[in-house]
């Protein structure tokens, strides 16, 4: 099979899945959504693999699909190592979350449990659009359908008001990146006039050598202004400072969204973003440069508010904007392979630890509340060795894949030659590491070690079933042995992101040692639980509220939105709008009923007197002005 | 005004189109008074007979076929429209028994 067709297939298989599920799904029996719903993602994998071992490449046009004037959009698909690669993370790390999924959702009736795996399926379909797309036209699609996918799944248990109102908020939030994302592609198509990515970068950025070359901020104002509109679509999808409020609320859906969406793929999709648009961010400095310092504050701004949740899905949400805070440090200093080599790495261990505590909150019947568990690791061992692999890794400890990648970005940062300000950046980085080991050492500690706490909701916790163990336990191999992948991982994608020119890699391992084995020692002292923040209590108060954020917004955006739509509501809709229209109906009920009934006799004889009075009329008023002309 | 040739004898066209009119007249007066359904008809032919009169009689007096022609085609038209008419009819008096125009009042507002 060709490899263009092949990519074309990877694309179909999630779609048609979806299709089967959502058409005749929830009337069938369930094995067939068993089936159906993992199959198709499993499906797509193999047709990724396939492509990676034709060591595929090229923009595949498949036929034009909008042509008007200079705005001309073909239907096609980018292959490439970078979205080869992103196809292996979300087929791969999706396909073990959707097969977890089969039994974290087993408590679901038929229609919802189908109902679930069509939207799985969708997210994966746009998802891979998203990646594959070979045009802004194309991207902006796939964004605004994991968009899509992202608020169908949060609210999917739409009886919880909570639920709801958390998807309304993250579609808001997401959309406000949607507008930036359209924007920046207006200008560039103002500037370029052309949409996909080849023609763009082969206009916008002169140099044919477009892996290090153009780093002279010279004439670059469209593009200073398309990056820096990208880049509000990247932080709001990427739950970056200051669009990041919807991802701690989303975990409100069911725990293998959580893993899937907001930790593996979706969230990571501003990093892809800044990837692949790299030849643009090479040229705009200033743009570039704000990526890696709202990486670098978001991840020390996440960790500290972790510190303080007992929630265990927030800590792992405020965890995943800390680690993808890295990865927009990593691409905005350059460090493109480092920062995609952390996603990997990312992708395994937080999905790990996702659905290890997924296991935990279903065998604690949903209770979420770290307080409530204790002493798991005598129920639960397997759960709580996985969590700890995941946990390791999340800290950085040597040998888990989450040090190899760690230790990457902050040595590359630490070594970037002649200049001050990622000096700062990796000391930010740094401080984040600490804080990292310290609540990755609480919520393991809290969760599986000491008594069990006496509000615990379920005395002898059930061990998971099969079907959600084994993905765990290949997860966590993967975060165990993938740090071996790292070479060919990073080399892998130089050929797409390109290199960077400075190594001196030893002053960056001694470094990444130092780092993580501080934080290995930090995650050793959480152990023993010390309440600090209870000696500063308006830290404490301040990291509970998450820094205000929630409350700031509510006031600055939502009250006053809300006292123009009431004030829209009860004195402009009501007694204009509505009055408007309610009287014009009434008008014209009067005219046609009240006004025009009694003509209409339905005697023949009346009409066909009209008819004839008017005929004398006409005939003779023309008759008249003959004679009188 | 001319005169027309009528079987040797001269006569003016004025005459014909007067009676022509009488009977356009006499037809309308008629659709617009009767009530018998099957009369109503029978006026309309009148009416458009006149018509047919009409155009002959200007066919003769300005030496033109094509008046003559357009009477013929007017006949035929009468004939399809005294089907119609005849059969809409017919199935009126099928579901009701309406010997009055007045009683088909069925649509009045």
């Amino acid at each position: 099979m060709s490899n263009q067709a092949l990519a074309l297939l990877i694309l179909l298989f999630p779609a048609a899945g979806a299709l089967i599920l959502a058409g005749r799904g929830w009337r069938a029996p369930r094995f067939v959504t068993v089936i159906v719903g993992p199959g198709v993602v499993w499906l797509s994998f193999l047709a990724t693999a396939t492509l990676f071992l034709n060591k595929a490449s090229g923009d595949f046009t498949y036929w034009t699909w909008i042509k008007s004037g200079a705005f001309d959009v073909p239907f096609g698909l980018l292959v490439d190592h970078l979205s080869i690669f992103m196809c292996f993370v979300i087929t791969g790390v999706g396909g073990l979350i959707v097969t977890y999924s089969v039994g974290y959702m087993e408590h679901e009736d038929g229609p919802s449990y189908a109902r679930f795996f069509t939207y799985m399926d969708i997210f994966v379909f746009s998802m891979l659009l998203l990646v594959l797309a070979d045009n802004f036209v194309f991207l902006i699609v796939g964004w605004a359908m994991v968009g899509l996918s992202s608020y169908l799944l949060i609210g999917f248990w739409y009886q919880r008001r909570s639920a709801v109102v958390a998807a309304r908020k993250a579609f808001v939030m997401n959309v406000i990146g949607d507008v930036g994302m359209i924007l920046g592609t207006f200008v560039l198509f103002a500037s370029y006039h052309a949409v996909t990515f080849a023609t763009v970068f082969r206009l916008g950025c002169p140099s044919p050598q477009l892996l290090v070359g153009c780093r002279t901020p010279g004439d670059s104002g469209p593009l200073e202004l398309a990056a820096l509109l990208l880049l509000v679509g990247a932080v709001a999808k990427s739950a970056q400072l200051p669009l990041h409020t919807w991802l701690p609320d989303a975990m409100e859906g069911p725990t293998p969204v959580s893993a899937l969406i907001h930790a593996a793929t979706m969230v990571t999709a501003g990093v892809y973003l800044v990837g692949r648009m790299h030849p643009i961010y090479d040229v705009a400095v200033y743009a570039h440069g704000a990526v890696a310092i709202i990486g670098a504050v978001t991840a020390l701004f996440a960790a500290t508010i972790a510190i303080v949740q007992v929630d265990i899905k927030r800590v792992l949400a405020y965890s995943t904007m800390s680690q993808i805070g890295y990865m927009f440090l990593a691409v905005g200093i350059g460090a493109y392979s480092a920062g995609f080599f952390h996603l990997l790495s990312h992708a395994f261990f937080k999905a790990l630890l996702f659905m290890a505590a997924g296991n935990v909150i279903h065998a604690m019947h949903d209770e979420q509340d770290m307080r409530k568990y204790g002493g798991l690791w005598t129920d639960m061992r397997l759960t709580s060795i996985t969590f700890l692999v995941g946990s390791l890794s999340l800290v950085g400890v040597v040998p888990f894949v989450g040090f190899f990648s760690k230790e990457q970005i902050l040595g590359l940062a630490f070594s970037k030659p002649g200049d001050s300000t990622v000096l700062v950046l990796w000391l930010i980085g740094f401080a984040t590491a600490l804080i990292t080991g310290f609540y990755t050492g609480r919520m393991w500690w809290l969760s599986f070690w000491g008594k069990p706490s006496p509000d615990r909701p379920v005395e002898h916790p059930h061990a998971p079933p099969l079907v959600m163990m084994v993905p765990v336990t290949i997860l966590a191999v993967l975060a165990t042995v993938g740090g071996l992948a790292m070479t060919p991982t990073s080399s892998f994608l130089e050929s797409a992101v390109g290199r960077i020119p400075w190594e001196e890699m030893t002053v960056a391992v001694v470094v990444g040692v130092v780092t993580m084995l501080a934080a290995a020692a930090l995650f050793a002292g959480a152990m023993r639980m010390r309440p600090w923040t209870a000696f500063v209590p308006w830290a404490q108060r301040l990291l509970e509220h998450k820094y205000y954020f929630d409350e700031i917004y509510d006031a600055v955006f939502v009250r006053p939105l809300d006292w123009v739509a009431g004030f829209a509501f009860r004195d402009v809709e009501r007694p204009v709008i509505d009055a408007a229209v309610v009287d014009t109906g009434r008008l014209t009920r009067w005219t046609s009923v009240e006004a025009s009934r009694n003509l209409q006799t339905g005697y023949f004889r009346n009409y066909a007197l009209v008819f004839v009075v008017g005929v004398v009329a006409i005939g003779g008023g023309l008759v008249i002005m003959r004679a009188l002309s | 005004m001319g005169t027309l040739d009528i079987g040797g004898s001269q006569l003016d066209a004025t005459w014909f189109l007067l009676l022509s009119a009488v009977l356009f007249s006499l037809g309308a007066a008629g659709v617009l008074v009767r009530r018998n359904p099957l009369v109503i008809l029978i006026s309309i032919e009148l009416m458009l007979n006149a018509g047919n009169l009409a155009l002959v009689t200007f066919s003769r007096q300005l030496q033109n076929i094509e008046g003559q022609l357009f009477a013929l085609m007017s006949m035929t038209v009468a004939a399809a429209e005294a089907v119609v008419g005849l059969a809409i009819l017919v199935d009126i008096f099928r579901v009701r028994d309406a010997e009055d125009v007045d009683d088909l009042s069925q649509l009045k507002g």
